[in-house]
C-alpha cells in the first residue's frame, strides 16, 4: 500500500527552484542533422553559409532532456513517461556558443482518467548564454501513473 | 498562395503538408543528433526495440515536433515560431507513414500573431501527437 500523493504539499516544496544547471554547445553539425531529419528547408536552419544559421525548436527541447527531478523530489512509484515537451525562443541559438541550461519544476498538478490518476510534472530549463541574455524556454511534461493504494 | 503578412491568413485555413520521411535511417540520425544514440535500439531497430517492449523502433517525439515546425516554415517562408507545444500522446513507429494536420485557429491582424493547432496521425487516423503552435508574421 503506497500513501496518496499530496500535490499541493508537493507544489509548495518544489515548484520555482533551481535545480540542475548545465553548460552545452550545439555543433552544426548536430543543427543541420536534425534540420535534414526534420525535412527542413528553410534555410536559417538548413545552411550553415546562411547569416541567420541557427538551432530549429525541436534542438532545443533536447536539451531539456536531461536530469527531469530534483534529487530529493518523492519517488512516486511508477516509471516518469515523456508527456510532451515544448520551446518558447527568444532569441536565435547560434552553434558553437556557450549554452548555461537552468532548470526548475515549472508545475505539478494531476488528471484523473478512466485508469487511476496520473501525476504531471513539468519542468522547466531556461536557456541562456554567457551574457545572461535568455534565449528559449524549453518545458518537458512527465507524466506518472499513481499506484493504486489497495 | 504564398504566405506573406498575417493579412494573406484566414481563420481555419488548412496548412498543406508533406509526408515526412519516419524511415529507420532518418530516425537514428535524429536521435544520434539529439543526444539518444544510446537507445539500444529505440529509435533505429525493430528486433531491438521490440526486446525492450516497444511495439517496433520510434521515432522521437520531439522529431515529430521536428514535422510540425517544417510544416510552418513551408507554409510561409516568413513565420516566426515563438512557441511549439506537443503533446506525446502515443508512441509514432518508424517506417511507419504519419500524417500532418494543421489548423489556423486565431489571428491577430495587430500584432501578427497567429495560432495553430495541429497533429500527427498514423495510418488508422489515430493521434499519436498532438499539440499547439504561436506563430508571428509580419504586419505589413
Amino acid at each position: 500500500m503506497s500513501a496518496v500523493i499530496d500535490i499541493e504539499e508537493l507544489r509548495s516544496q518544489f515548484l520555482d527552484q533551481e535545480f540542475d544547471s548545465q553548460e552545452f554547445v550545439l555543433k552544426t553539425e548536430n543543427i543541420l542533422t536534425v534540420a535534414r531529419a526534420s525535412g527542413e528547408t528553410r534555410a536559417e536552419f538548413s545552411d550553415e553559409s546562411h547569416p541567420d544559421f541557427q538551432a530549429p525548436p525541436a534542438l532545443l527541447c533536447s536539451l531539456a532532456s536531461g536530469r527531469h527531478l530534483p534529487i530529493d523530489f518523492p519517488a512516486m512509484g511508477g516509471i516518469p513517461m515523456d508527456g510532451g515537451k515544448a520551446v518558447t525562443r527568444h532569441a536565435p541559438v547560434r552553434p558553437n556558443q556557450t549554452l548555461i541550461g537552468k532548470t526548475h519544476l515549472h508545475d505539478i498538478y494531476d488528471k484523473k482518467g478512466r485508469s487511476g490518476r496520473m501525476i504531471l510534472i513539468v519542468a522547466r530549463m531556461e536557456v541562456y548564454d554567457t551574457d545572461d541574455n535568455h534565449l528559449a524556454t524549453a518545458d518537458s511534461r512527465m507524466v506518472i501513473r499513481e499506484k493504486p493504494t489497495s | 498562395m504564398s504566405i506573406n503578412t498575417v493579412h494573406d491568413v484566414e481563420f481555419g485555413t488548412e496548412l498543406p503538408a508533406f509526408s515526412p520521411d519516419t524511415s529507420l535511417a532518418r530516425t537514428a540520425e535524429f536521435a544520434q543528433a539529439v543526444g539518444w544514440g544510446n537507445g539500444r535500439g529505440r529509435f533505429d531497430n525493430h528486433e531491438a526495440a521490440k526486446k525492450q517492449g516497444l511495439p517496433g523502433a520510434l521515432v522521437p517525439g520531439i522529431m515529430g515536433m521536428g514535422f510540425l515546425t517544417t510544416t510552418i516554415h513551408q507554409w510561409s517562408a516568413v513565420a516566426q515560431i515563438e512557441q511549439i507545444d506537443t503533446v506525446f500522446r502515443a508512441p509514432m513507429l518508424a517506417d511507419a507513414p504519419l500524417t500532418i494536420g494543421a489548423v489556423v485557429t486565431d489571428i491577430d491582424e495587430e500584432t501578427g500573431l497567429i495560432e495553430l493547432d495541429m497533429t500527427l496521425k498514423n495510418d488508422l487516423d489515430e493521434t499519436r501527437v498532438f499539440g499547439t503552435a504561436r506563430v508571428r508574421l509580419p504586419t505589413e
